[in-house]
């Protein structure tokens, strides 16, 4: 693979999204009227309903911003990128940037939420690196299916229903691990095996994906 | 066709010996259920599948039973029938250790239908302290000597009672469900290496029967579930796991029917298919690990415990997992030729 490709593409993603600024603010805005919906209609969430109602919002809020990735340009013009770099690398590229993507999303949406809804989170530290765990393997998971659903004539109702049974038992996970975030400091909690779990499956998914790009983007 | 064959041999066994042995002698419960010590008391056990009636040379043997050390035996044993027996104990002054109060266990030892025993079936209260030395009744008939029923049965368990025969029916769903969605991913490897029509047939026959028998092994644990947890669904984390493997398959099916070429969508499928399976399937045995659940073997083992699985429950349950996969596979190697049928009288082939 040509990773020096990589960095070019992830700065043209980058330049994409800042030029077509409205579906970063869409997103954005999606967000923020979650958030005030649930503001609406809930008095005050305990710290169970707070980590479904957060990671509902963040879930729906990352499968808007990713579903676009490769049906933002034209199939021409992704064909024309194919020939430009080793499309590995491209995907690769799409990973990042949509980990980071939904990184800065998620962290828009704790910030939102805790505004809103006294946030129950007592360890920070370990609240922040299970929302960069989340963004990666949501990335990983609905990049990959869209670049699938791309193909199908109805893509973005296609990422939905493939995706979230995919996504479901790595939810659980993260459910389980910013829940123990709440727990005050100076308890004893055993995180590891549940950060062990989702960093192993994520990286037989980031190699899944390598593996099997190459059968999707060729017509 | 020997595979064939074998399926239906053992299916009619497990069918045949999973009704048809009876379960082994068991103690549903006692009363009264607590007693006070110095008591004379007369205390009636509750047996099922018992038969304390007939008559038998060797006597009916009866303890309250605290451990390997400490044991209570009755003074008289009456039955009134098969099922209902009286037994007649002069409770000891005193309790070991001078606990305020001991859970016994109750024992039955019959000649031929061997001992059972009833896990914490009454509480003995201490009445008044006293600091006595321990009454000799509780060393003074040990238990020893206890029958083993001969013949084939299958363990008793309170709660269960004949519904652990389900074992044989429930279980082997969710192996034969890995194995077809297993074959299924295999099926999909190898038409990606090489596309030939009759490997995506092969790929989605066995997904389409794993989710069959996805759906018996959920339906058949549900009725199980009504039974012995009281509701046929509480969010146990192998009942989510199962509806999540079964979403995912449905989901497959709909990206086979969103694309008008049959060559595209075998392969996005197949794509698909392999992705699913690996971000499912580790998960799909961790998490139960991690999670509390109602289904039998503690946190940190899904699988079932040695107490769980007797040696008879053993001789019916392993021929069982083998009959039910070779029959999912008998019926997925169906649907495929069907396919290829239907697909040639179409003219897709």
């Amino acid at each position: 693979m040509n990773w020096r490709s990589l960095l070019p593409l992830l700065h043209k993603e980058m330049v994409l999204e800042w030029r077509q600024r409205y579906a970063l603010s869409g997103i954005v805005l999606y967000v923020v009227s979650m958030v005030f919906v649930v503001y609406v209609a809930s008095v005050k969430p305990t710290p169970p309903m707070w980590n479904t109602l957060f990671w509902l919002i963040v879930l729906f809020a990352s499968i808007n911003a990713v579903v676009k990735s490769f049906v933002r340009e034209s199939g021409a013009r992704q064909l024309y990128y194919y020939q430009l770099a080793d499309p590995a690398a491209l995907v690769l590229a799409k990973v990042l940037y949509n980990a980071l993507l939904l990184l800065v999303l998620s962290g828009l949406a704790s910030v939102a939420f805790a505004l809103v809804a006294d946030s129950p989170v007592q360890r920070w530290p370990l609240f922040l690196g299970t929302l960069a765990l989340g963004s990666a393997s949501f990335s990983i998971a609905f990049t990959f299916i869209s670049a699938i659903a791309a193909k199908a004539d109805h893509g973005a109702t296609l990422v939905a229903i493939l995706s979230f049974p995919v996504v479901l038992p790595m939810l659980l996970t993260l459910l389980r691990l910013s829940a123990a975030s709440f727990a005050p400091e100076g308890m004893p909690l055993d995180t590891w095996a549940d950060v062990r779990n989702l960093l192993a499956v994520d990286a037989i998914l980031i190699a899944l994906v390598f593996v099997l790009f190459p059968y999707i983007w060729r017509d | 066709m020997w595979w064939k064959i074998t399926s239906v041999v053992l299916l009619v066994y497990t069918i045949i010996a999973g009704f048809l042995v009876p379960l082994k002698s068991g103690i549903e419960r006692v009363e009264p259920q607590a007693a006070q010590t110095g008591e004379q008391t007369t205390i009636r056990f509750f047996g099922y599948n018992t038969f304390f009636a007939r008559p038998s040379d060797e006597p009916l043997r009866v303890w309250l039973y605290y451990n390997d050390q400490y044991a209570l035996y009755a003074k008289t044993v009456r039955p009134l029938n098969d099922t209902i027996l009286e037994a007649t104990f002069s409770l000891p002054v005193n309790l070991p250790d001078g606990k305020p109060f001991v859970l016994l266990n109750a024992l039955v030892d019959h000649p031929t239908a061997g001992a059972s025993l009833l896990p914490a079936a009454l509480t003995l209260r201490q009445a008044d302290t006293l600091s006595a030395p321990l009454d000799p009744a509780w060393t003074q008939t040990p238990v020893e000597q206890l029958h083993v029923q001969k013949g084939f049965s299958f363990p008793y368990q309170n709660i269960l009672y004949e519904t652990i025969r389900n074992t044989y029916f429930h279980v082997p769903m969710w192996f034969v469900l890995l194995f077809l969605f297993a074959a299924s991913v295999w099926y999909s490897v190898k038409y990606l290496r090489r596309p030939e029509p009759d490997l995506d047939r092969y790929a989605a026959a066995y997904a389409e029967v794993g989710i069959l028998f996805g759906l018996l092994g959920l339906v058949s644990g549900m009725v199980w579930a009504n039974y012995t947890w009281g509701r046929p669904w509480s969010n146990d984390i192998k009942q989510l796991m199962t509806a999540v493997a079964l979403l995912v398959y449905m989901a497959y099916f709909i990206l086979r029917g969103s694309f008008s070429d049959p060559e595209k969508s075998a392969r996005l499928a197949a794509v698909y298919n392999i992705f699913a399976f690996a971000s499912l399937i580790p998960l799909l045995y961790i998490l139960p690990r991690m999670f509390d659940s109602l289904h039998p073997g503690a946190t940190g083992n899904p699988a079932f415990g040695t107490q769980d699985l007797d040696n008879t429950m053993r001789a019916v349950f392993y021929p069982a997992i083998i009959g039910w996969t070779l029959l999912g596979f008998w019926i997925a190697d169906l649907r495929t030729r069907y396919q290829r049928l239907h697909d040639r009288a179409m003219g897709v082939d």
